[in-house]
């Protein structure tokens, strides 16, 4: 384990070699918060209710997308792609560390400074906007929470894993992973609750693994998904977990079978 | 040389213009959905809030299909790439910026185009013929300046880099406040409005356009455009020469 360990702790210290740099992309981060907060200010004037949720209820979830976009998104399987396509990962696999078991301490590395750094953001948009938050009346919405949010993490990390995991066949994978993070954001509900769209649209990213990742927990923590729908939810997560998951594994070993270590 | 570049890698140039569609799909969707549920945000129609996105989408759009070079100025400093750039029988600055022409941006531009022109007639279909003239004179006059704001902020930024070589989150930053102006300045706190007028003059560059289409803009407002846009055009001019007279190679 200790190797792990040393993993993690180097990738966090690589996090903040460039201090400005860090401090940037924190500040950028507050300004997404501040143009959201002022939409939906702007949508909710003259009403409390929209879309089935309370005025409170969608800041929680601006705020919310802000902190589970940090925790869920936050990964370093672009790494994967530069070390497949650059050989650099004939040294990994040469060494007595398993690479996935690598690759997780640098993905939990980079989770816990985005996730700090994500909470410390919406305190600071807290401090400068005074929004009204909504917290769960039910101890139990707090637990399908973190239950349905450790599912998500799993769950992007494997999807991401297998698109990653294209570099062992093409050097041009960036551009198709740049557009599938992309669609993942729009259909996950990271830039406005899905609710937003047509009812079609929604029942379709919700079957399909896209609202696991951001929209069904935060309408878990909201306490907008409860009892039969809160286990539905998470049996469609799992489901994809194990798809992915079994997906991830037939990926790296056929990869592993083709892999040329170009450039290594 | 940078249209060959980018079609060397059909698949990645493939992948970056469906995400880039992507984006621009979803934003539409979004904007459109919304107004399924509400009849006006901060006084706007779906129309007036279309443009404004479109408007922002248009600008941003063509500012990166000609200036994207400079978004690795840094890069080049730091590899020695400036210093051949410099010794070039060509202007620096045109060098640097034409070193990464998108063309992916380009072909963007082509749903962006269709949508404002379907979007034109629904808003301007009340207006006399001479008015509709100047709206849209208007319009276009505006968009070029924004593109002239544009272009002397990236100037601004790559001068800055020329003297530091770590700018490049402050890139990121720019096309972040730019995102502000996606949606109508008026939804934002009136000190926030001041800054996006004078300090990061965002308002002017992607809002005004739509709102002098719209016949929203005061002419005080549309001489207060020109004049912010030709003073940070002089400003960012004047620090890039500056900066390349402090120049000293990193390595080559």
């Amino acid at each position: 384990m200790s190797k792990y360990w040393a993993v993690f702790s180097l990738s966090v210290q690589q996090q903040f070699y460039h201090r400005a740099s860090f401090f940037l992309e924190r500040l950028r981060s507050i300004i997404v918060i501040i143009v959201f907060f002022a939409f939906w200010s702007a949508v909710f004037e003259g009403r409390d209710h929209l879309l089935g949720y309370s005025r409170s209820q969608m800041f929680t979830y601006i705020l919310g997308m802000n902190i589970l976009r940090a925790l869920v998104y936050s990964d370093k399987t672009w790494e994967l792609m530069y070390e497949i396509n650059t050989g650099k990962i004939s040294s990994y696999l040469m060494r007595p560390i398993s690479y996935v078991g690598f690759c997780l301490s640098r993905d939990a590395a980079d989770k816990s400074t985005q996730l700090v750094s994500a909470v410390l953001e919406v305190v600071v948009a807290l401090w400068i906007i005074k929004i009204p938050l909504y917290f769960p009346a039910h101890p139990a919405a707090l637990l399908g929470f973190i239950l349905a949010l450790g599912l998500a993490v799993t769950l992007y990390f494997l999807m991401s894993y297998c698109v990653a995991s294209l570099a062992f066949w093409t050097s041009e994978s960036a551009g198709p992973r740049f557009c599938f993070e992309l669609f993942l954001e729009f259909s996950s509900g990271a830039f406005f609750p899905l609710d937003v769209l047509p009812r079609v649209l929604l029942t379709v990213f919700s079957v399909l693994p896209f609202a696991s990742l951001l929209y069904f927990p935060l309408n878990v923590f909201l306490e907008r998904i409860e009892g039969v729908y809160f286990w539905r939810g998470i049996g469609i997560q799992i489901f994809w977990i194990a798809l992915f998951a079994w997906a991830a594994r037939k990926l790296w070993k056929k990869g592993l079978k083709d892999y040329g270590a170009e450039g290594g | 040389m940078a249209f060959l570049m980018q079609f060397t890698n059909r698949w990645s140039s493939l992948g970056w213009l469906s995400g880039k569609f992507v984006r621009l799909g979803f934003f539409v969707l979004f904007v459109f959905s919304i107004f399924r549920h509400v009849p006006s945000v901060a006084g706007y129609s779906l129309e007036g809030v279309a443009i404004f996105f479109l408007t922002f989408s248009l600008v941003d759009n063509v500012s990166q299909i000609f200036i994207r070079g400079i978004y690795m100025v840094g890069r080049d400093i730091r590899e020695g790439d400036m210093d051949f750039y410099l010794i070039q029988p060509v202007n620096p600055l045109f060098r640097v910026c034409s070193n990464l022409v998108d063309f992916l941006d380009f072909l963007v531009l082509f749903p962006i185009l269709g949508l404002i022109a379907w979007i034109f007639p629904r808003i301007l279909g009340h207006l006399s013929a001479a008015q509709l003239a100047v709206n849209v004179s208007l319009y276009i006059a505006l968009c070029l300046n924004g593109l002239v704001i544009a272009f002397a902020v990236h100037v601004l930024i790559a001068s800055l880099t020329v003297r530091t070589q770590q700018m490049e989150e402050t890139m990121w930053m720019y096309r972040d406040l730019v995102s502000l102006g996606r949606f109508p300045v008026d939804i934002y706190a009136p000190f926030l409005r001041t800054l996006l007028t004078f300090v990061f003059p965002i308002a002017v560059m992607v809002s005004y356009p739509s709102k002098a289409l719209l016949g929203l803009l005061s002419p005080e407002k549309i001489i207060l455009a020109f004049v912010l846009s030709g003073l940070f055009l002089a400003a960012a001019l004047a620090l890039w020469k500056n900066s390349l007279r402090h120049y000293s190679s990193v390595s080559s």
